[in-house]
């Protein structure tokens, strides 16, 4: 294929607005695929992306459509919808020169709509803007063609589609055509190919997705990742139309996946450019940024011995999840099991769902920790990712917590409750910015760690799900950090620590206590829960001891069925981990994110 | 070898609300015909042990007409007694007649157990039960002068509304009865009953252990040794039958939703009458493994406060209880007791029982 007619282009939206159901309209269109055959939402290839309306992990497919007599080659390039992978989607878009970007004609701009046009600009695409859902009763297209107005765009350029109905989207194939440029690389060029995803094949390593910017790239190369220096040998080229097809050569402009029997899931790091060893390219390709977790977590087996299958499978995991990070940790109360670190909190649950469903494992999670900044006595800092690691107070001189700038977008008339919020959840306010009479920005800056706890859930609940929101980390403020540990029995549990703001101690004790009074089940003993800071105890709550656990009457006839009862009982308690004396519920570890009153 | 023997007889005149028994109600052609049935279920399974104990249980067993009660005594005819067994029918107060007391005199029953349950009016009407305490006086007597020496009445406590004050005077009523064995239940809300339907909900924990306890101090203070978790009885008193059960031992059990102890299977017949009535009696069959037997044998020998023979057990299993489970914290902790070779939850922890048989169960090495 010629360079020239070579066209890659990623679809953006806010979540839900239809960006998948557009990607398989437009492979319906191009005869990638036939109706007949369509799942709903071909790109989503995992059922949990497809049962979550996520997209977690990117995907690339190659299309063809002729337009004046011409072929074109179109490289469509899914990318994730959620604030948490917006290092993912940055470099699907550096992996592109157009963004289609989607808005829904009922629910208009939102937020992730903004924060990835701005992130589009930023990597120099050409953004066509798309209002989709125009079959929608509710659909206002006059209206969100103003929005869009409003964000700079002109109204000639928009196009109007139903991904649904396939309304517009053939018109949208001709614009894609006509106003994404053609890729600049030149194949001549030293090979510099970017990594733009990874996936891990059991059969065959790692796959990567990569984007050749210049030069060829052909099976048999011997290859090197100029980030992380590995080297390997090029065993196969494919492309995705949207079945796989081995291909010999990629060359400059093209996208496609690579595979070398990668089996060091280290060497694999989504941004690094790759690049022939023999004849090396002298700069890597810009933007790579080694992935930091903002959130992190304790992840244990409930049945311990399933420590190596948790290892095993967190591995796995991290093939096709660059961003996860993970190094064993021990505690006291649950043994052995990670620290692991996600881009936030979406991302973890994602993490632990698929643990436990992919590969089997019961897991308790300990409650999610941003990484806090310390300062010691002696002037030495010291970076906290958990509770159980922050020193101990009388060497603490100063303690430091990341800040976020968040930006609600919402309805103007839920500004009071939003502000109440960001209020309650020690925000400092920064400015409205009115997008039209009804829809407002509104700026915040907070601690990333009240964002961790339940931020989303009381976003939506205070606007009935109107509002959406995004953020960026801006960087550390001081602030007064102190750790609280929850004791059990007297015990403290080291997986119940949390580090809270000094002025919020009390109230955060007092929820967590009475939450877990209410979890956790009476035992033979009296099991008193206290929260402490330090040696001074600001809650305490007790679950007082069993009674009562007999089967009373218990005749001949009722022998098998009493003891299928008991074996029920013995099978519960799997689900608990021992502590101590004390036996505690799964949910018991996540109760600290509750802030049910 | 089976020395023991259930015989379920499902009918009763009026159902109460709370019992998820297999029963169903007084109809005279159905008993005939069921008589024929448990009758042939007896001639297919039994094969000619040497009885200790019989035990006719339901229902309301007392509530057959004397012509089928008859016939049942004439169809347990068959089955081989020894010279000392203990041959207990059920029934109510109500339903047991001079003519049916005598009926049992002649076919050997030494053993009855009546249902009280409660003397409170509020309690009757929400057990859905009628009783005349003065007719429960009048037969007690009755069957103490006929010569029946051996006699339970039931009783059920922790009935919402209930109070200890309630409670004791249906404790000091049967204390009065000056009977041999007394079984006390505390209510458990079954479903598939009218209680369970009717979504009543059980007495508050700390109540109901009161309650247990109160039980306990009365009747121990009139000399009634506590045997079992629910039972108690004068010196020499416990059930035989029962012991069956707690310990181990294998039995037969005809009727319908009876079930059996036999070899290596623990049989539960069908609670169909349909099914029964065309003579197709099982519905579930568990087959044991050693690990099965030896479970069983803890959940049953921990029911009695002597608990489990260590001894005993080594013999019937070939090795150390102590040796196959850990019981060094629940020892510890005073959950469990050894004592004289027994190892036994103590007294005042019975009412933990499941919670600690679980957990010794779970710590097994």
């Amino acid at each position: 294929m010629k360079q020239e007619n070579i066209r890659n282009f990623c679809i953006i939206a806010h979540i839900d607005h239809g960006k998948s159901t557009l990607a398989d309209r437009i492979l319906e269109l191009t005869g990638a695929i036939d109706k007949r055959e369509l799942k709903s939402q071909m790109l989503d290839s995992m059922d949990l992306e497809r049962e979550r309306g996520i997209t977690i992990k990117l995907n690339a497919v190659q299309l063809s459509y002729k337009k004046d007599g011409k072929e074109y080659q179109l490289n469509l390039i899914d990318t994730p919808g959620h604030v948490d992978f917006s290092y993912e989607v940055s470099r699907s878009l550096a992996a592109c020169e157009g963004a289609i970007l989607v808005v829904d004609a009922a629910q208009g701009v939102e937020a992730q709509t903004l924060a990835n046009l701005y992130l589009a600009l930023e990597n120099n695409l050409t953004v066509i803007p798309v209002i989709n859902k125009i079959d929608l009763p509710s659909a206002e297209p006059e209206k969100v063609i103003t929005e869009l107005e409003n964000i700079g765009f002109d109204k000639k350029d928009i196009i109007l589609t139903s991904a649904k109905t396939g309304q517009g989207v053939s018109e949208l194939l001709e614009k894609i055509i006509e106003v994404i440029p053609s890729p600049k690389g030149n194949k001549k060029d030293k090979l510099k190919a970017l990594i733009f995803d990874s996936i891990f094949d059991s059969y065959r390593g790692v796959i990567t997705s990569v984007r050749v910017v210049d030069g060829v790239v052909h099976k048999g190369d011997i290859i090197k990742m100029m980030e992380t220096n590995a080297i390997y040998d090029v065993v196969g080229l494919s492309i995705n139309n949207p079945k796989e097809k081995e291909v010999e050569e990629l060359h400059a402009g093209e996208v496609g996946y690579l595979y070398a029997s990668i089996k060091s899931i280290g060497d694999v790091h989504v941004g690094d450019t790759i690049t022939l060893n023999s004849d090396p390219a002298e700069k890597s390709l810009p933007g790579y940024k080694p992935m930091k977790p903002t959130v992190y977590c304790g992840l244990y087996p409930i049945e311990s011995n399933k420590f190596e299958d948790l290892r095993e499978s967190l591995n796995k995991l991290k093939l096709n999840d660059a961003a996860l990070t993970f190094e064993p940790e021990t505690s006291k109360a649950l043994g052995f099991g990670f620290r692991c670190g996600f881009l936030g909190l979406l991302h973890m649950e994602i993490v632990e769902e698929r643990i436990e469903r992919e590969f089997g494992i019961d897991l308790i999670a300990t409650s999610p920790s941003v990484v806090y900044e310390v300062e010691l006595t002696d002037k030495t800092k010291l970076m906290v990712d958990s509770p159980t690691k922050m020193p101990k107070r009388e060497l603490i001189s100063k303690t430091y917590e990341p800040y976020v700038k968040c930006s609600i977008f919402t309805p103007s008339e839920y500004i009071g409750p939003l502000m109440e919020l960001c209020q309650d959840k020690r925000g400092t306010f920064l400015n409205i910015d009115y997008i039209d009479t009804e829809r407002v920005t509104i700026n915040y800056e907070l601690p990333l760690s009240e964002i961790v706890y339940d931020f989303f859930d009381r976003l939506k609940s205070s606007t009935k799900g109107y509002a959406s929101f995004d953020y960026e980390v801006i960087g550390y403020k001081e602030s007064n950090l102190v750790k609280m540990d929850i004791l059990l029995n007297g015990e403290i549990v080291d997986a119940l620590s949390v580090i809270v703001h000094k002025d919020f101690a009390y109230k955060r004790g007092r929820i967590v206590v009475e939450k877990l009074k209410e979890i956790i089940p009476r035992q033979l003993f009296e099991v008193p829960i206290q929260a402490a800071i330090g040696m001074h105890v600001i809650a305490r709550e007790t679950v007082r001891a069993l009674r009562k656990d007999v089967l009373a009457k218990c005749y001949g006839g009722d022998i098998t069925r009493k003891k299928k009862l008991l074996e029920k009982q013995k099978e519960g308690k799997k689900r608990m981990k021992q502590i101590g004396s004390v036996e505690v519920p799964q949910e018991a570890f996540l109760s600290i994110l509750s802030t049910k009153e | 070898m089976i020395k023991s023997c259930y015989i379920h007889i499902p009918f009763c005149e009026n159902i109460c609300s709370y019992c998820d028994f297999c029963k169903l109600l007084y109809n005279e052609k159905i008993i005939d015909k069921y008589l024929d049935c448990l009758e042939k279920e007896i001639e297919e399974k039994y094969k000619k042990e040497k009885l200790e104990t019989i035990y006719i249980g339901g229902g309301t067993p007392s509530c057959l007409s004397i012509n089928q009660l008859e016939r049942l005594f004439e169809i347990l005819s068959r089955l081989n007694k020894d010279e000392n067994i203990e041959y207990t029918i059920e029934g109510n107060f109500s339903s047991t007649t001079k003519e049916k007391l005598l009926l049992y005199k002649k076919y050997g029953i030494n053993r009855l157990s009546l249902g009280i349950e409660s003397i409170d009016k509020d309690n009757l009407k929400f057990l859905e039960r009628k009783l005349d305490t003065k007719d429960v006086k009048r037969k007690i007597l009755l069957m103490k002068k006929l010569g029946f020496n051996n006699i339970n009445v039931d009783i059920i406590y922790a009935i919402p509304n209930e109070s200890l004050e309630i409670l004791e005077k249906d404790i000091d009523f049967i204390l009065s009865l000056n009977v041999e064995h007394i079984s006390t239940y505390s209510l458990i809300i079954e479903e598939n009953t009218k209680l369970f339907i009717n979504r009543e909900k059980n007495i508050d924990e700390e109540l109901d252990f009161k309650m247990y306890n109160l039980i306990t101090r009365k009747l121990k203070r009139k000399n009634y040794i506590h045997y079992e978790i629910s039972n108690f009885c004068k010196k020499g008193y416990e059930s035989k039958h029962n012991d069956c059960y707690w310990l181990n031992k294998k039995y037969y059990g005809f009727g319908l939703g009876a079930s059996s102890y036999i070899s290596n299977k623990r049989i539960t017949n069908t609670r169909s009458l349909s099914k029964y009535l065309q003579n197709d009696y099982v519905s579930e069959i568990e087959e044991l493994s050693n690990d099965d037997k030896i479970e069983y044998e803890i959940i049953l020998n921990l029911r009695l406060l002597n608990g489990i023979d260590l001894n005993r057990f080594y013999s019937r299993y070939n090795y150390n209880l102590l040796d196959a489970f850990d019981c060094n914290d629940l020892i510890k902790n005073n959950f469990l007791q050894l004592y004289k070779n027994f190892l036994r939850i103590p007294e005042d922890k019975i009412y933990l029982s499941n919670e600690i048989i679980v957990k010794l169960l779970q710590n097994k090495k």
